[in-house]
């Protein structure tokens, strides 16, 4: 799946017609986060605007808020994050989604950083001091 | 903000893969591998610490361990010439200016080392205390300074040239090396048993590299801050700026045990003895208590704590983390000193937690005996 990253890095991807976005944290984010201890999921139904906090990542070193990378509406949680938050850590870019958004606005998914834009952002600097 | 200070160890810790962050100031790792197993590994065989941040000083000339024991609260006379005590340099309210480990050698000389977020404020309330012929002298700058703990540090320590095995729990001796002394001891921060290393740091940073090859067979891993940090925490010792202030007593903060009423003046004692013998005039003073939440929560540093009878905010979280043990949240915190003695006794309370209010329960400290583990 194509993802697009945000500069807190998030990551989303697309379902087919544009219009269900899947969210989580770039490998990079999980490296920041640690040892993650459980993920504080959305409600269903919650609805969101794009940059809000959606989800809640508490690793044994702090706890993380989640921004949502594309406004709408929380349509499902991941969880098996809940009987397995490891999962975070272990394959952050697949398996250990977060959460799915119902799109408000598909368009805004072409302003978000491609793999491209977000390493050149990662090189340039832009992990530090940490995620979020 | 002044640039974060590079130690000696920094390019060997990005070597062995360390993510490195900034401490009140200087560039250290906060883990290696996870901070889990980092911990793990100190509880079960051994951790190695850089600690290089932290202050080291000699207090030397005629009379220097009187001089000292008249700042600290704990009785330093009181030890043999060869022996650690930890003692909390007191302001003259009783509160705590540092906590800090001082290493008694003779009536002549005394080292200590404190918290790298006092070193400067420490050396200059030390120096302005210190009578006619006692001098301090900071060996801090460009030193290194290691911690290794765990069960395995006295078989891992024998095998290292130099390394001391012979001494007993808080001894410590110098060794003399070209550019100084190393100060070594049989102490640390973890509740493991360990030793700790201050030196030069050429001469140093061998031994380091010599623990680390020696000490792998034997399940050693280096560890950063964030195992160190649950490692004391779990052990309830308190880290200055959270648990301790300027504000805070050894009494407010459960360190009774190191404050003398035996020995002679020192700053800040009629204060302290008063709140030990007339608690009740203390009541405005907070006290420390450990608990653990109940449910799916961790607490961090700044929640606050309510009673459940009452509703009302009643204390605030200074510590708090994840048991991998207990697998659940657990932490330290200073609440108001009438509801201390009906916590402990099982009174309800809750923790604030991203919006949600999650039971908690009293725990004695240390955690690891406690009942966690």
């Amino acid at each position: 799946m194509e993802k697009r990253y945000t500069q807190t890095h998030e990551w989303i991807g697309l379902n087919d017609d544009g219009t269900e976005g899947t969210v989580g944290i770039t490998d990079f984010a999980q490296k920041e986060v640690t040892d993650v201890v459980f993920v504080e999921l959305p409600k269903i139904g919650k609805k969101v605007p794009r940059g809000g906090e959606t989800a809640i990542i508490e690793s044994v070193k702090a706890a993380f808020s989640i921004y949502a990378p594309m406004g709408g509406e929380v349509i499902a949680g991941n969880q098996e994050l809940d009987s397995n938050p490891a999962l975070l850590n272990q394959d952050p870019l697949g398996r250990g989604w977060i959460f799915r958004l119902k799109l408000d606005n598909p368009g805004e998914y072409s302003s978000l950083m491609d793999e491209k834009a977000y390493n050149a952002y990662l090189s340039d600097g832009g992990g530090q001091p940490g995620h979020g | 903000m002044n640039n974060p200070v590079s130690l000696p160890l920094d390019s060997l810790h990005k070597e062995m893969g360390g993510h490195i962050t900034d401490f009140h100031g200087f560039l250290l790792p906060v883990r290696f591998s996870s901070i889990t197993a980092e911990r793990q590994s100190v509880r079960d065989c051994a951790g190695l610490f850089d600690i290089s941040h932290m202050g080291r000083f000699v207090i030397k000339g005629k009379g220097a361990a009187a001089a000292v024991n008249h700042l600290v609260t704990s009785n330093l006379l009181a030890v043999s010439p060869g022996k650690a005590l930890y003692g909390i340099l007191s302001n003259p309210s009783g509160g705590a200016i540092d906590d800090i480990m001082a290493y008694r050698f003779s009536d002549d000389r005394v080292d200590l080392v404190v918290n790298a977020s006092n070193r400067e404020a420490d050396k200059k309330w030390i120096e302005e205390h210190l009578p006619k012929g006692v001098s301090l002298e900071d060996l801090s700058p460009g030193h290194v300074g290691f911690a290794l703990q765990g069960p395995k540090s006295a078989e891992i320590v024998a095998l290292v040239e130099s390394g001391a095995p012979e001494l007993s729990r808080r001894g410590a001796l110098l060794l003399p090396v070209s550019g100084g002394d190393i100060l070594i001891s049989r102490t640390g921060y973890t509740g493991e048993d360990g030793w700790e290393f201050f030196g030069p740091a050429e001469q140093v940073s061998r031994i380091y590299r010599q623990i680390c090859s020696v000490g792998a067979p034997f399940g050693l891993k280096p560890c950063g801050l964030g195992a160190r940090d649950l490692l004391r925490l779990e052990m309830g010792y308190p880290l200055y700026g959270q648990e301790l202030t300027p504000e805070t007593t050894p009494f407010d903060a459960g360190l009774g045990f190191a404050v003398s009423s035996k020995k002679g003046d020192f700053i800040g004692r009629n204060l302290l003895l008063d709140e030990q013998g007339n608690p009740i005039h203390y009541e405005d003073h907070r006290l420390l208590v450990g608990f653990s939440v109940q449910g799916r929560g961790i607490p961090r540093t700044d929640c606050a704590i309510s009673s459940a009878s009452t509703g009302k905010v009643t204390g605030t979280v200074t510590s708090g983390g994840y048991s991998p043990a207990a697998g659940g949240g657990f932490g330290l915190a200073y609440v108001d000193r009438p509801f201390a003695e009906d916590f402990a006794l099982g009174a309800p309370a809750y923790v604030r937690i991203h919006d949600q209010s999650l039971p908690i329960v009293f725990r004695t400290r240390p955690f690891v005996q406690g009942g966690l583990i």
